[in-house]
């Protein structure tokens, strides 16, 4: 009896999959809306409307939902989703024509791979009709996404990729946001000559992953024009969680400052050893982990480390600093996009949601200057951008080979310090001009 | 001389039986069903100009090489590779440092992928095919694991960095956009090869001997197969396709890096494949790969199931285990006898 019933169950299963199958075959298959797509399917093509016209745009992307990166890209997508929920309470975005463009986005999960990046983007693009795109998180994944994009004459705004190579082969519609990668570093290494003048030594050891080799292998370089002397450079594999043989190794070095680190997870884990082991540097400064807020988790261990960071809640960047640096300003103001995160999503908004939302708000201020829809003049607005924003300053390169590589965004440096009520915070402490409070040297 | 001219003789006719049936077996009418049925589906994207439908299709192909390619080795032989993407990753890494260095063509570079990856696998083979069930399944783990970390360091191939092309790279080809169709014109091709050598190793001696070790490794030998020699080649056949695939995916994608390389993840899918379709036979691991690409992408495309894909996958793939352990060619051949000519 249980056989059978096994058997039947087996053929009716068997014949579900065929018709899984078949649906999925059937080509194309009507683009269902995602969670985020609540409106109706744009028309592809809207004639240029009359004075007063709504034109629907819809701006296309993949995010990794699943997958070892789905962290950071969910808090991408709710800032490009806050974004857009601005935009529409403000009724659109309004051309001088008095066409109202009304955006809505459109995206698919990656899984963050590489693998269905590019028919993704393919579909994207030929059957959704989407009319600008935004890139997936990750250099890797916006490396492939790019391939498609370009040879389709797409606007594609980058964000949450900052490696350099990505953006130094000549792309005509490819524009990054973040700091590219070989800056991360590079404003540590200016605080450590700030800080302590006498510093000559560096330790960099750091994760053997595309980004943070890419980094390391930077600050090396800017660290030796910079007259110091990088007296270890080691890497270490994605994973690991003992790093005494490093420890040792930079003991055995002697250097003034430790930079490097990859991930949250190894870079807490390294943190924590070094300050069990007591190694006395003056400044240990390590990528992304000490920029979350988890990283406190380690107690004492997080005291004083330096981190870069896209973008961090307490930046000072305002319509005032925009008029002293002799910038337009444009957007929200960083409190309204910190209260706007902070009531919508229940958490203070991350780097990579303050990316997220700078991408959508880009792109609207291209729309506005260019004054149409068109691809090839939002490609010029874009070209010739150069502003504030609550997320920083604002300027693509226009070199052929560099087109649209970020020349205007720096890096914040946040460092944890313990407050006068005994609590680590997190303090900005460079560039100058945007701390919150002075950096301080490790005893 | 006289005595020598019968032997050449001899060796001639022993050549020609050889062959014979191997050319007999390109003509067979199953073979050449298959081959249609492939041939017409990948003609579509062609024939309607369609960018989507050929990304789409690309995948499908790709899916159905590797599931083909592991069902050599794990379903004619018995011998379970988990690793099996290393190869993947090492005909990409050699194709794409050639034609980044030296600027060869595609076509050259796939070619030179593949044979260098079905060479890693003959010498790698001669150690490891002598460890029989887990120990071998564990042991191509390792393999892939010490490939990644090995090229994870190796300077010349980027090191965890990895390598990538220039936009303008793709001029050569007359631009990205031709640079993709070539991509899909390639992976036609390699699946078309893949399956054929599929299914000639299935109705070849060759292919009775794997599996006769298969069943019964000892008893295959008092039957003068000689299993070493047998299971190298099954294996170097088994590496040769997947590298070939390989060397073509980062060329369309334009960037190789460790991770996607050498994906267990990537690995484990192509063995579920095959057990979907029904392993040890030659449609099935290509309904397997087709079944399962398909779902994939709907779930992933799909408003309701994007955010629970994985699950819903898995839940049908540990029923398909549960009640269809034969897979879903193996079931049908069960169940239909007639259907068994057609099937193989």
């Amino acid at each position: 009896m249980s056989r059978s019933i096994a058997r039947y169950a087996g053929l009716g299963l068997m014949l579900a999959l065929f018709v899984l199958l078949v649906a999925a075959c059937a080509t194309p298959p009507p683009p269902p809306p995602t969670p985020a797509t609540s409106a109706p399917q744009p028309p592809a093509a809207t004639s240029a409307p009359a004075g007063g016209a709504t034109k629907p745009i819809v701006i296309g992307f993949t995010a990794s939902q699943t997958g070892n990166l789905n962290v950071e890209s969910k808090k991408q997508t709710q800032g490009l989703q806050l974004w857009l929920d601005d935009v529409k309470k403000a009724g659109g975005i309004k051309l001088s024509d008095g066409t109202v463009v009304m955006p809505e986005i459109k995206f698919y999960d990656d899984e963050s791979k590489t693998d269905r990046v590019q028919a993704l983007y393919t579909k994207l693009i030929n059957e959704d009709k989407v009319d600008f795109l935004i890139s997936p998180y990750s250099s890797g994944l916006t490396k492939a996404a790019a391939v498609v994009s370009e040879q389709n004459d797409k606007v594609m705004l980058t964000t949450g990729a900052a490696d350099d190579k990505t953006m130094e082969q000549g792309f005509k519609g490819t524009y990054q946001l973040y700091t590219p990668a070989s800056r991360y570093l590079a404003g540590a290494i200016d605080l450590l000559k700030k800080l302590e003048p006498n510093a000559k030594k560096i330790a960099i050891v750091n994760e053997k992953d595309s980004f943070s080799t890419t980094v390391a292998n930077e600050a090396k370089a800017y660290a030796t024009a910079q007259g110091f002397e990088v007296v270890l450079a080691e890497g270490y594999d994605t994973g690991t969680t003992d790093f005494a043989p490093f420890i040792n190794k930079i003991a055995a070095a002697n250097p003034d400052a430790i930079m490097g680190g990859g991930h949250f997870q190894d870079g807490t884990t390294f943190a924590k050893q070094l300050y069990e082991k007591k190694v006395p540097v003056k400044m240990i400064a390590l990528l992304v982990a000490p920029a979350d807020a988890k990283f406190t988790e380690i107690g004492a261990g997080a005291e004083g480390v330096i981190a870069p960071s896209q973008w961090e809640t307490p930046v000072t960047y305002s319509p005032e600093s925009a008029k002293a640096a002799n910038l337009p300003w444009y957007g929200p103001t960083v409190s309204a996009f910190v209260d706007g995160y902070k009531a919508k999503y229940n958490e203070a908004p991350s780097y990579h949601a303050a990316g997220g939302y700078a991408a959508g708000l880009l792109l609207q201020k291209a729309l506005e200057d260019a004054n149409s829809t068109d691809a090839a003049k939002v490609k010029a607005a874009l070209d010739t951008l150069n502003l504030l924003t609550f997320y920083g300053q604002i300027k693509f390169s226009t070199d052929a080979k560099t087109h649209g590589k970020q020349a205007g965004h720096t890096m914040v440096y946040i460092q944890w310090q313990k407050g006068a009520d005994g609590k680590l915070a997190k303090q900005i402490v460079f560039p100058l001009e945007a701390k919150t409070a002075d950096a301080q040297a490790r005893q | 001389m006289n005595s020598s001219q019968p032997f050449a003789a001899s060796a001639r006719l022993a050549w020609r039986e050889t062959l014979i049936p191997y050319v007999r077996l390109i003509a067979h009418p199953f073979l050449g069903l298959v081959l249609g049925v492939i041939l017409v589906v990948a003609l579509f994207p062609i024939v309607t100009n369609s960018p989507t439908l050929r990304e789409e299709i690309f995948l499908v192909l790709m899916a159905v090489i590797l599931a083909s390619s592991v069902n050599i080795i794990m379903g004619y032989t018995g011998y379970v590779s988990f690793g099996n993407i290393v190869f993947f990753g090492l005909g990409g890494y050699v194709a794409f440092f050639m034609m980044l260095t030296f600027h060869v063509h595609l076509a050259v570079a796939v070619l030179a992928g593949g044979i260098f990856a079905a060479l890693f696998a003959t010498l790698l083979g001669i150690p490891v095919l002598r460890l029989r069930g887990a120990y071998f399944a564990l042991a191509t783990i390792g393999i892939n694991e010490a490939v990644r970390a090995f090229v994870n360091n190796f300077d010349p191939f980027g090191g965890s960095v990895g390598m990538n092309f220039d936009y303008s790279f793709y001029d050569a080809y007359g631009g990205a956009k031709n640079a993709l169709w070539l991509a899909y014109y390639a992976i036609v091709l390699v699946a078309l090869a893949t399956v054929a050598a599929s299914f000639i190793i299935k109705q070849s001696k060759f292919g009775l001997g794997l599996m006769g070790i298969r069943e019964d490794q000892d008893a295959a030998q008092v039957l003068g197969i000689q299993p070493a020699r047998y299971k190298v080649i099954a294996y170097a056949i088994s590496a040769l396709f997947p590298a070939m695939a390989g060397a073509v995916f980062f060329f369309k994608n334009g960037i190789i890096e460790p991770g996607p390389a050498f994906s267990l993840t990537a690995s484990i899918e192509g063995l579920v494949a095959v057990m979907l379709g029904g392993f040890g036979t030659v449609a099935g691991p290509i309904v397997g790969a087709v079944v399962y690409d398909r779902l994939r992408s709907f779930l992933l495309t799909s408003g309701a199931f994007s955010e629970l894909h994985v699950a819903v996958a898995g839940v049908l793939l540990l029923l398909i285990v549960l009640f269809v352990p034969a897979g879903l060619v193996g079931e049908l051949r069960r169940r239909v006898p007639w259907l068994r000519k057609y099937t193989e």
